[in-house]
């Protein structure tokens, strides 16, 4: 296994006077997936240009296997790299594509065949050997490059939002698909993507960017339930926003007090931070404290859309079996499940 | 639609084979027509061209106008795919400068071309032949510069030149392996274009007193009009034969790649 860890190490880049990586820091372990998740224009590409070498850092230093390989060029870094858009050859055939690393690491014909039919044959595309890229649909294009970026048996596996041009069908097989092989061959790899979804389903931990920072880094279950932010509470899940009023570090929510994991003000108005599964919504006879909206009913459970009476907006994610009452325009009353609860400022 | 298209006639399409006919096919067929009577018996025959085969300069003068073009095509892409693959790359603001520049030399009079490079290049340039090379593929820059950007404007040239690289290719391996081939369209006619200018190029190689193909036939022509007419209609063929040669050896794929 040819697999190494990845580290970088206080990387600054600018364009112009846009800030894209600013002081970052990233360690990916032997064998790991990690995703860096962020919105849009975060810095997640730039981060793995400048792992890839597409890209020099204004500042920092890239460590693979604790060697500092910032000024390697970047044919010589041995990192397989799949991207957003579309890059096979187009004039080349699917097989040719594969083979291509080892052609350039002037690995003889007959085993860079071999190598890449093995790997058409991991991604499921061995019967499409001789076909040209053109012929392919885009769910069987990213899955050539994906066998194209591995069949080199490089160090790191960078992968740019591979899978944000498919159908959400694809999308969500090749992810599984893209898992099971990187686990399979223990690739230690980069992943990028803007899906929030995507990141959690596959990777063993998750880096969530915010204008070239990294906000947090952890596995998908701390960082889902215990988001060290306000931005990353936002961005990983859906998350209400619900108006209180803390003191003596006990929130009141719904006419009830919780504890307050501290991370706003200490007095006076803020707002709790609370996850859909973590409210549940009764249908009540008597004056409740908010209005159902809409229900949408999605097999095992159901989302629930209420207004309280101040007008905030609060979503609920409960078993459907308890929500057959909850129709639309009946008056409920909502509770908090969890007994503490994240506060942010307003 | 589409066949609706191609089924209906074509007023601007009979209006360009009209004036192809007019202006290149008609003469050219005349040319040759003229070039195989024979006057003494008033049939046809190949007289004129068994002539010009025999004359000792024939393939002295083919022969070094087609080298000299050779190597005018060499530096023409040497040249010019690294530059332009680095000009459509690198997103920078010279692109327009190089853009426009590429054009002077078709609004610079060729007589004054060769003017100025007689009184300013140095003696030891002055006195290798390959000189010419370097002057036909100013010559043809404008054509050969316009047909390349076509080709790299036509593909995702970033994304796949960082495919190239990442996968462990160095520039020149990218430039050769994956650039070239999936625009060799364009390349083809970049080749095409420069091979010919060069092959037929006359005012500039008079003025430099240079001998080549284009001069030597002039020069015959003075003789032997009709001689002079079945040699050039050979220098049209062979070129063509060359050209054809050199697409049939070149796999035919990145024409599957487009449709
Ligand atoms: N080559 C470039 N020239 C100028 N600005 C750039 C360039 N590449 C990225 N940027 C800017 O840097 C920021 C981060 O970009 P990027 O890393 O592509 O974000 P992401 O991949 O997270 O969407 C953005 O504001 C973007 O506009
Ligand atoms: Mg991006």
């Amino acid at each position: 296994m040819s697999s190494k860890s990845l580290t970088l190490r206080n990387i600054s880049k600018r364009f112009g006077n846009v800030n894209a990586l600013d002081n970052f820091n990233l360690e990916v372990g032997v064998g790991e997936l990690v995703a860096l998740l962020g919105p849009s224009g975060c810095g997640k590409t730039t981060a793995l240009r400048v792992v890839a070498g597409l890209e020099h850092q204004d500042a920092g230093t890239v460590l693979v296997a604790d060697k500092n390989i910032s000024d390697v060029p970047a044919h010589k870094r041995n990192m397989g790299m799949v991207f957003q858009a579309y890059s096979l050859f187009p004039n080349l055939t699917v097989e040719e594509n594969v083979a291509f690393g080892l052609q350039m690491r002037k690995v003889s014909k007959h085993l860079r065949l071999k190598k890449a039919h093995e790997l058409l044959d991991l991604v499921g595309l061995d019967s499409q050997n001789k076909r040209f890229t053109h012929q392919l649909s885009g769910g069987q294009q990213q899955r050539v490059a994906l066998a194209r970026a591995l069949a080199f048996e490089p160090e790191i596996l960078l992968l740019d939002e591979p899978l944000s041009a498919l159908d959400a069908q694809v999308r969500v097989n090749l992810r599984e698909e893209i898992r099971r092989l990187q686990l399979s061959l223990g690739t230690t790899t980069l992943f990028v993507t803007h899906d929030q979804e995507e990141a959690m389903a596959i990777s063993d931990r998750v880096g969530v960017m915010n204008n070239g920072v990294l906000e947090q880094i952890d596995t998908p279950d701390v960082l889902y339930n215990k988001p060290a932010s306000s931005f990353v509470a936002g961005f990983v899940g859906t998350m209400n926003r619900i108006p209180a009023h803390i003191s003596d570090g006990m929130v009141e929510i719904f006419g009830s007090k919780v504890v307050a994991l501290k991370r706003g003000n200490e007095t006076g108005k803020v707002h709790a931070l609370i996850r859909p599964e973590s409210i549940s919504v009764a249908a009540t006879t008597a004056q409740g404290n908010a209005k159902v909206l809409t229900r949408s009913f999605m097999g095992a459970s159901s989302n629930i859309i209420c207004q309280t009476e101040d007008g905030t907006i609060v979503q609920s994610l409960m078993t459907s079996a308890s929500t057959g009452d909850l129709l639309p325009g009946s008056s409920v009353q909502l509770r908090v499940l969890s007994s503490e609860v994240l506060v942010a400022n307003v | 639609m589409a066949k609706t298209l191609r089924v209906r006639f074509q007023p601007p399409l009979v209006l360009t084979l009209l004036i192809l006919g007019f202006f290149v096919f008609i003469p050219m067929i005349s040319a040759f027509e003229y070039s195989i009577r024979t006057p003494l018996t008033g049939g046809y025959g190949w007289t004129h061209y068994i002539w010009a085969i025999r004359e000792d300069d024939f393939f002295h003068y083919i022969l070094r106008s087609m080298w000299l073009a050779g190597v005018t095509v060499t530096i023409t892409l040497f040249v010019l795919v690294p530059t332009l693959t680095w000009l459509h790359l690198s997103r920078s603001k010279v692109r327009g400068l190089i853009d426009g520049l590429s054009l002077l030399p078709l609004v610079i009079p060729v007589v004054a071309f060769a003017v100025g490079a007689q009184i300013s290049f140095p003696e030891f340039v002055q006195n290798t032949v390959l000189e010419l090379p370097f002057l036909y593929f100013v010559l043809a820059l404008p054509y050969a510069y316009r047909s390349l950007d076509i080709g790299l404007n036509s593909i995702p040239l970033k994304t796949i030149t960082e495919a190239a690289r990442s996968a462990g290719a160095n520039w020149w391996r990218t430039i050769t392996a994956v650039i070239v081939p999936v625009i060799r369209g364009s390349v083809m006619a970049t080749i095409a274009l420069t091979f010919a200018l060069s092959l037929g190029e006359y005012t500039l190689t008079v003025l430099l007193h240079w001998d080549t193909f284009p001069t030597w036939v002039t020069f015959v022509a003075q003789d032997n009009i009709l001689g002079a007419i079945a040699i050039s209609m050979m220098s049209l063929i062979i070129p063509f034969l060359i050209l054809t040669v050199i697409t049939l050896f070149v796999p035919e794929r990145s024409m599957q790649g487009r449709k």
